[in-house]
């Protein structure tokens, strides 16, 4: 059953069955809020609340509307709430764990190690804004209708902010690192 | 089509989500353009790079706690709405349904108080689509903060004292102290059977500094405990809320040979602690 017919439901009163939304969504979300705060025990408690919130907030859910962009909707704000209390807490790169090396050949793993830390520091280094952005688009698999839906902005604003995070990150990847691609 | 639009276009093509035709324009204008190629080649680089910076997934546990929540949100909203329900720990707070009528009455109160507290929040936390004026998001607050209230004061009733660690949690997360989660958080320091939740809850009456009867009831604890690390938590946070109308209490206990020697200790150190003289005793943060 498709997410939208499974909120419906939850909006109708079956509160039980945001345990299937929960299912499907909540590890997405997790590293949502984990290329965020590089925290794993706040990304954790962030998911809570926003599950929370949609159980509250269930009636607000306009059923046309996509799920999936209304509960990054609910992420967004969460997040923003988030901040606004830690206020001065800069957020640390991720350590080691928390990034999932893929297979690769040893004499390149090293590489690859490397490149993941400089990564992480341009990624953490960036505006906000801009990071939540390319997040959304790079790893949240999020469509651009879908982003525009979050951000509340038009498609073709999502195209241009996106291009410029990804660009400004290659940017400071390529400082830290010293190099530019050939 | 210009540089600046095709460049727009590049993460949607690395992407994958570029169509066919976009894809050719694309192509096209590359072949002639060599600063643009130069801008794919950079960006294509960290794209991928990208790749290797996948976060790993969340633990079970963030699942069951989910549960918990969501199984205590049943049975709150169940119990205030007057349907019947046993509970394993009932008889402190009375949880039954009159009761919880009037917790959600007073959280209701409280979803009054942030009404006219929080109209000025810069950032509306509202989760449907569309503006709503500020007297909505305080209104929406407030019944988070209800919702909150149900859900700490449930788990604290659970039978396992993990769900009841973060029914304390939960209740620290409160932003307005709330009178049913402060009995249910005094109740929690004398009776419960896990000492992790007594600590806890010792933590959380933090914020319920202000009440003078907390302060009291904080003080009368110390007597029931048989543990001496919940008695020297619950010393320290005197001292650490200057507690200073304690101080006869303390020296009682101080001087009183049924308690543990470490606790009697403890309590001298906070004697000279709230008199504002150099203690000799060890340092708050060593008793945790």
């Amino acid at each position: 059953m498709e997410d939208e017919l499974v909120m419906r439901e939850v909006r109708a009163g079956d509160v039980g069955r945001l345990e299937v939304l929960f299912d499907r969504h909540s590890q997405a979300l997790f590293r949502y809020f984990l290329y965020l705060t590089s925290n794993r025990s706040v990304s954790e408690d962030l998911v809570q609340e926003v599950f929370f919130r949609i159980l509250k907030y269930r009636h607000t859910y306009q059923p046309e509307s996509g799920f999936r962009a209304w509960m990054y909707q609910v992420g967004r704000n969460v997040y923003m709430d988030h901040i606004g209390r830690n206020k001065g807490e800069v957020a640390l790169p991720p350590e080691a764990t928390d990034i999932r090396s893929t297979e690769i050949p040893p004499d390149r793993e090293f590489q690859r190690k490397q490149e993941a830390v400089l990564l992480r520091r341009a990624l953490a280094a960036m505006p906000s804004e801009k990071r939540e952005v390319l997040i959304m688009s790079r790893f949240q698999d999020l469509k651009y209708e879908e982003i525009a839906a979050v951000l509340k902005c038009e498609v073709g604003t999502v195209k241009v902010r996106v291009y410029r995070a990804l660009r400004e990150l290659a940017d400071r990847f390529f400082a830290l690192s010293g190099e530019r691609a050939s | 089509m210009n540089c600046e639009k095709i460049r727009e276009q590049i993460p949607e093509c690395l992407g994958g989500r570029l169509d066919k035709a976009a894809r050719e324009r694309l192509v096209e204008h590359l072949e002639t353009c060599a600063a643009c190629r130069t801008e794919v080649a950079e960006l294509n680089a960290v794209w991928r790079a990208l790749e290797s910076m996948k976060a790993a997934d969340a633990e079970p546990a963030m699942k069951l706690r989910f549960m918990e929540v969501l199984e205590a949100y049943k049975a709150g909203a169940g119990q205030a709405t007057g349907m019947p329900k046993a509970s394993p720990r009932s008889g402190w707070f009375v949880p039954v349904h009159p009761v919880w009528q009037i917790a959600l009455a007073a959280s209701l109160l409280i979803g009054g108080v942030f009404l006219g507290r929080y109209e000025s929040w810069p950032q509306p936390a509202l989760p449907g689509y569309g503006a709503a004026p500020n007297i909505e998001v305080a209104q929406l607050k407030g019944e988070i903060e209800g919702l909150r209230q149900l859900v700490a004061l449930s788990m604290l009733q659970q039978q396992s004292p993990s769900a009841r660690l973060r029914g304390v949690s939960y209740s620290e997360a409160m932003a307005q102290p709330d009178q049913q989660v402060e009995q249910a958080l005094l109740y929690a320091v004398d009776h419960d059977s896990n000492v992790n939740v007594r600590l806890s809850a010792v933590d959380a009456l933090q914020k319920f500094a202000g009440n003078p009867d907390v302060i009291r009831a904080m003080v009368q604890a110390i007597r029931v405990q048989d543990s001496p690390l919940v008695q020297i938590a619950l010393i320290d946070m005197l001292v650490q809320l200057n507690a200073k109308t304690e101080t006869p209490a303390l020296v009682k206990l101080s001087l009183d040979g049924q308690i543990d020697e470490v606790v009697r200790q403890r309590a001298v150190w906070a004697v000279q602690k709230l008199a504002g003289q150099k203690p000799t005793g060890q340092k708050p943060e060593a008793s945790k």
